[in-house]
């Protein structure tokens, strides 16, 4: 009897899990791209999207920034699509696009109505086979670039917090994380031409890119079209990786930093955390969770709500692939003290660190973990580039499906285990973030 | 059999090698996918809630929304309706707010609140359990005084923690501007209104406005037609039927003519521009399609005029974009974009020179074209969302608007001409009624914005303070530069007069003049001397009207008769800037204050005491005026000296023309006779 019902209970949840199965194909061309095929008809709509392997830590030194330059340069046109088209052609046909960089890679994307699928391809194919780079581009996109640093960072409240750009450098010594993904003005201005040309030689090849087609598509039309604009692009050279190691931080950082545009302080206490890659990574995620995420989380609570000592608590988990931060903190309410603010952190965290935590507390993260897991599908964009990133950086395409399981499996023992292991008085930065003082 | 097989392989090689693409032609886009409005179930609670059903059942989750489409009111202390906002899920008449956020987190979901709306998610298990607490938390609440407090805390932190964010008192101002200060969509929260709130405020506009007459309830997911109505009867059939209290909306009026509205944020690295004007538009107008067409031209995109212009061409600004809102009640034609400090002049020019090109120019027919196959797709594409299907079934109900507007929906945007969009243009985008309203970085942007013409004449600019209200042009202070102090000001001061040396051998200064004050003349006569002694004299047909002495360490001043000594606050005031150059050395206090605009010359400012200021030009070193204030009877007076026309006497150059500002009155004092080591003597100094 007791075995029947335990049977059910795992057909149960094996139902569950298969409910939403993200269904993909993936192999390579022959010039080493990797190709990862989704079909979904439900709705008249595809992503081409291509992620290459390369990012802001990849930057030569003196040149911070200069991952970011480039993919704003990769607008500009190709020997077959005029300067200043791109964005008219996406237009044009019904689509939107977009592309961002990370510290780790590049991605660009379109999304079509699914008659388009053909044009998404040439689009991205063009990109990767011979783009326009030259003088006007690079000098039009430099200022493009430095007004994107002004407003999203220099004229965003908390945007040295937001954009790590102040914690970076305090977190990482060696490693180029220690630069900001947006660069400084005058590293942006010191880039010459050829500079871009040998980048895009040197990282801009299939070997080291992702295609992703996701949608409304046909599998075997769709991987004739990938041969066919793809297939011809030449390979390049193997891309030699970023290895380095950091010491570990054994010393109390402390700092102040000042902004501009706020008026309210900030204190923040910022770890160092493994590669996204690894398992304590999920394990400070669900960490991240129990102090911080919704109105019943501990901080929220206790410092928001019941001693209203905080107007609001924060955490950013930075995941990388080399390693990441995961920062919290809190802006006083009223004339508290910062120093305040830090203690109740501190108990919090040395709580976590001590006790389980509850039972509830875990299925309340189990659900969450569920929740947040069914959601993050919900747009094949959004599909499109969790399956580039899962390939390239995880090294795991089933991740998509399968991550949740890592969640399920952590357990409670190993939540404290993490804490201590990692969120250790002497092994963070502490941040003061004040508002600027008035001349 | 192997060789028909072999034959037809053959022939699919021979296909493919055919096929060859030729990737220097755009592939043309395959037929357009066919595309399906479906249309959601609808029933309505005898209290007058409408429902809306979408069944989708792609992933296993559900959300419920609550629109209550209530006609907007001018709050009497704006912040009322944030505050039941942050208040409703804070408490109910049966769960704890701890309690009720808790079982929220616990099952993963998540519900909000709004002044009139509602929000709840969830896995589709947990659904009709959310419901129960969503229903719970928006029909019985318990407002609390505690939690009144604390939000309003919460609300007045807020508020001061974005008095320094530029884009935040940009729209401020733009809505305060567009709409006016007492209308629905021009006020704003300030500190003052909120605390003012009391938890009565908060009561009343929670029961007057929080009715079912015109509420809608939006559920979308994997859930049946037949579950939600079971669920919503459960959960919201108990909504008391009411009727929210009647409301008349102010007049919006246009802006009598084009202008800049300026306000500073001496913090700012980038100026936040908006472009403005309002409009009387509806979804259910006739122009409706031929304005959205139009605007996604001039500023709808990526590839729009505007961003073409400010973005790619000129690489002022991140992203420029507009919009031309539509409402049943007020709306606005609005462009913006935010530019660094250097270019806020150049960025307006260019505004107005896109905004007066699709007025002018007929739009290129395959621009228009184009734009007409980004509406298609996005069309499309936003049929991905399942809640798509029940926005636009809500938008026919709340928006009056045609059964088939959706169906019809591609149609006529096809139907839009090059015609229809410059005609649109000229109607909606009012280029003599326009604000322009900038928030920016005063020092660095104002002196071009003043200069910034539009059909040939110069745009007026009017000055606002945060809080929206029109003032006089303040001052703005500039950045001084790194490595300026006061001793490099004197230092450039004394060597643009003549050098350390050739002053060193003044040992006393009389200059003489003349100044005709309402068509009489002043005789004006000023000595001084080594050791800070100075005497100034003001004579009419020989006879004294002011003299003022100082000998060093004290002094009087006598008019009319009467002589009064002076006190130790003048002493002070006066010693630092008597007697011959000063500027040898620096007193005590002096302090480099910024960068000021004298006469349109840039100035270094140097304070020498509370109620003395002196400029000197950044360009040139000279002198070019002290500041002095004084109180008298209660009120404090300013009054300014300005030199001008310097020319050279003995090696040592000397302004050769004095201003004399006082309250409105100018007086110009001309000098005739400057004398340099004669003249003077120590009993002119008694």
């Amino acid at each position: 009897m007791t075995k029947t019902i335990m049977l059910s209970v795992f057909v149960f949840f094996i139902t569950l899990a298969q409910a939403q199965q993200v269904e993909f194909t993936e192999y390579d061309l022959d010039n080493g791209l990797h190709v990862i095929l989704h079909q979904d008809n439900t709705a008249p709509v595809v992503t081409v999207g291509v992620m290459y392997h390369v990012g802001a830590k990849d930057e030569a030194p003196g040149r911070t920034g200069f991952a970011h330059f480039f993919e704003h340069l990769l607008f500009e046109g190709t020997e077959n699509i005029e300067r200043g088209e791109w964005f008219n052609i996406v237009s044009a046909n019904g689509g939107s696009n977009n592309a961002n960089t990370t510290q780790d890679r590049t991605y660009y994307y379109e999304t079509f109505p699914s008659n388009a699928l053909e044009l998404g391809l040439w689009m991205e194919s063009e990109r990767m086979l011979h783009p326009v780079i030259n003088d006007i581009g690079v000098e039009t996109q430099n200022e493009v670039v430095k007004e994107e640093k002004r407003s999203r960072i220099d004229n965003a409240p908390y945007g040295k917090v937001i954009y790590s750009t102040g914690i970076n450098p305090y977190m990482f010594d060696k490693h180029p994380y220690k630069n900001s993904v947006i660069g400084t003005m005058a590293d942006l201005d010191a880039a010459e031409l050829d500079e871009f040309k040998d980048f895009f030689d040197k990282y801009y090849n299939p070997n080291n890119a992702t295609l992703v087609v996701a949608g409304d598509i046909n599998i075997s039309e769709t991987k004739k079209m990938v041969k066919d604009y793809f297939g011809p692009i030449a390979s390049g050279p193997k891309v030699e990786r970023v290895d380095i190691t950091e010491d570990p931080i054994e010393e109390k950082i402390i700092a102040t930093d000042y902004d501009s545009n706020i008026q309210l302080p900030l204190t923040a206490l910022v770890y160092r955390t493994p590669s996204m890659k690894d398992r304590d990574a999920y394990i400070l995620d669900m960490i991240s969770s129990v102090l911080t995420d919704g109105k019943s989380s501990r901080m929220y609570k206790r410092m928001v709500d019941d001693e209203k000592i905080a107007l609001q608590v924060l955490a950013f988990a930075r995941s990388q692939e080399d390693y990441g931060t995961y920062l919290i903190g809190a802006l006083p309410l009223g004339d508290v003290e910062l120093s305040k603010l830090r203690d109740v952190m501190d108990e919090e965290i040395v709580k976590l660190q001590t006790d389980l935590i509850s039972e509830r507390e875990y299925q309340k993260l189990q659900n969450k973990f569920e929740n947040r897991f069914v959601n993050s599908n919900a747009s094949i964009q959004g599909i499109a580039s969790s399956l580039a990133t899962y390939q390239m950086l995880y090294g795991n395409t089933d991740l998509i499906n399968e991550e949740i399981d890592i969640y399920r499996s952590i357990t409670r023992e190993e939540i404290r285990e993490v804490a201590n292991k990692y969120l250790q008085e002497n092994k963070r930065l502490e941040l003061d973030y004040l508002p600027e003082p008035n001349e | 059999m192997k060789k028909i097989i072999a034959l037809l392989l053959v022939c699919l090689v021979g296909t493919s090698l055919s096929a060859q693409i030729d990737r220097s032609q755009m592939p043309k886009p395959g037929p357009a996918p066919t595309v399906n409005i479906g249309e959601p179930d609808t029933f309505t609670l005898k209290n007058g809630l409408k429902v809306l059903v979408v069944e989708n059942d792609k992933l296993p989750r559900v959300s419920a929304s609550l629109i209550i489409d209530n006609k907007p009111y001018t709050e009497k202390k704006p912040g009322t309706q944030a505050m039941v906002s942050s208040l409703l899920g804070t408490g109910t008449e049966k769960t704890s707010k701890d309690e009720f956020n808790e079982e929220i987190d616990f099952l993963g979901a998540s519900i909000s609140f709004g002044a009139e709306s509602a929000y709840a998610s969830s896995l589709s298990k947990f659904f009709p359990r959310i419901m129960e607490l969503m229903a719970e938390g928006a029909l019985m609440p318990k407002f609390v005084q505690e939690e009144f407090e604390s939000e309003k805390d919460k609300l007045i932190e807020g508020l001061k923690s974005s008095q320094k964010d530029v884009g935040t008192i940009a729209n401020r101002l733009s809505s305060s501007l567009a709409y006016g200060p007492n209308h629905p969509y021009g006020q704003y929260v300030s500190v003052e209104t909120v605390e003012d709130i009391t938890l009565d405020d908060v009561e009343n506009a929670y029961r007057n406005y929080f009715v079912p007459e015109d509420a809608y309830l939006v559920i979308v997911g994997d859930i049946t037609t037949k579950e939600a109505k079971k669920i919503v009867k459960k959960t919201f059939g108990k909504w008391k039927k009411a009727t929210p209290p009647s409301t008349t909306i102010p007049e919006v009026s246009p802006a009598q003519y084009t202008q800049i509205d300026f306000v500073d944020m001496p913090n700012a690295v980038q100026s936040e521009i908006i472009v403005q004007n309002t409009v009387d538009l509806q979804m259910a107008d006739e122009d409706y399609f031929p304005v959205i067409v139009m605007n996604q031209i001039l500023g709808g995109s990526f590839g729009s005029y505007l961003n073409m212009n400010l973005r790619e061409d000129k690489g002022y600004t991140y992203g420029a974009r507009s919009s031309v809102g539509d409402s049943r009640y007020a709306s606005r034609f609005r462009a913006s974009a935010s530019v660094r400090n250097a270019v806020t002049d150049s960025a307006v020019v260019e505004f107005m020179k896109e905004i007066d090109r699709i007025r002018n120019e007929k739009v290129d027919a395959d621009k228009l074209e184009d734009t007409k196959k980004k509406f298609a797709g996005s069309f499309v594409m936003r049929l991905e969302q399942p809640s798509t299907v029940a926005n636009y079934a809500l938008n026919i109900e709340t928006e009056g608007l045609d059964k088939d507007f959706y169906e019809t929906y591609l149609e006529k945007i096809n139907a839009v001409t090059q015609d229809d969009v410059q005609r649109v243009a000229q109607k909606y985008l009012k280029d003599d009624q326009m604000q322009i309203v900038i928030a920016g970085k005063g020092s660095e942007v104002i002196e071009n914005l003043e200069k910034v013409e539009f059909k040939g004449k110069e745009i007026p600019v009017l000055y606002f303070n945060k809080e929206t209200e029109n003032v006089e042009k303040p001052e703005y202070k500039k950045e001084l530069p790194e490595g300026v102090s006061v001793e490099t000001v004197y230092n450039d001061y004394i060597s643009a007069i003549g050098g350390e040396e050739a002053v060193s051998n003044v040992n006393s200064m009389m200059m003489k003049g003349n100044a005709s004050v309402q068509g009489m003349t002043l005789s004006f006569t000023s000595k001084s001397a080594k050791g800070g002694k100075s005497l100034t004299l003001v004579e009419m047909n020989g006879m004294t009207l002011s003299k003022q002495v100082f000998d060093g360490e004290k002094g009087y001043a006598a008019a009319q008769g009467q002589k009064m000594d002076m006190t130790e606050q003048q002493i002070r005031d006066t010693k630092v800037t008597s007697g011959l150059f000063p500027e040898l050395s620096v007193s005590e206090g002096a302090e480099l204050v910024g960068i000021e605009s004298v006469n349109g010359e840039d100035a270094y400012v140097v304070k020498l005491t509370d109620n003395v200021r002196e400029f000197y030009s950044v360009n040139s070193g000279l002198k070019l005026a002290t500041e002095t204030t004084a109180e008298q009877m209660g009120q404090k007076m300013t009054s300014t000296v300005s030199y001008l026309d310097y020319s050279e006497k003995n090696g040592v150059m000397v302004p050769m023309m004095l201003n004399q500002n006082f309250g409105p009155q100018t007086i110009e004092i001309k000098i005739e006779e400057v004398k340099l080591n004669e003249g003077v003597t120590d009993a002119d100094f008694e």
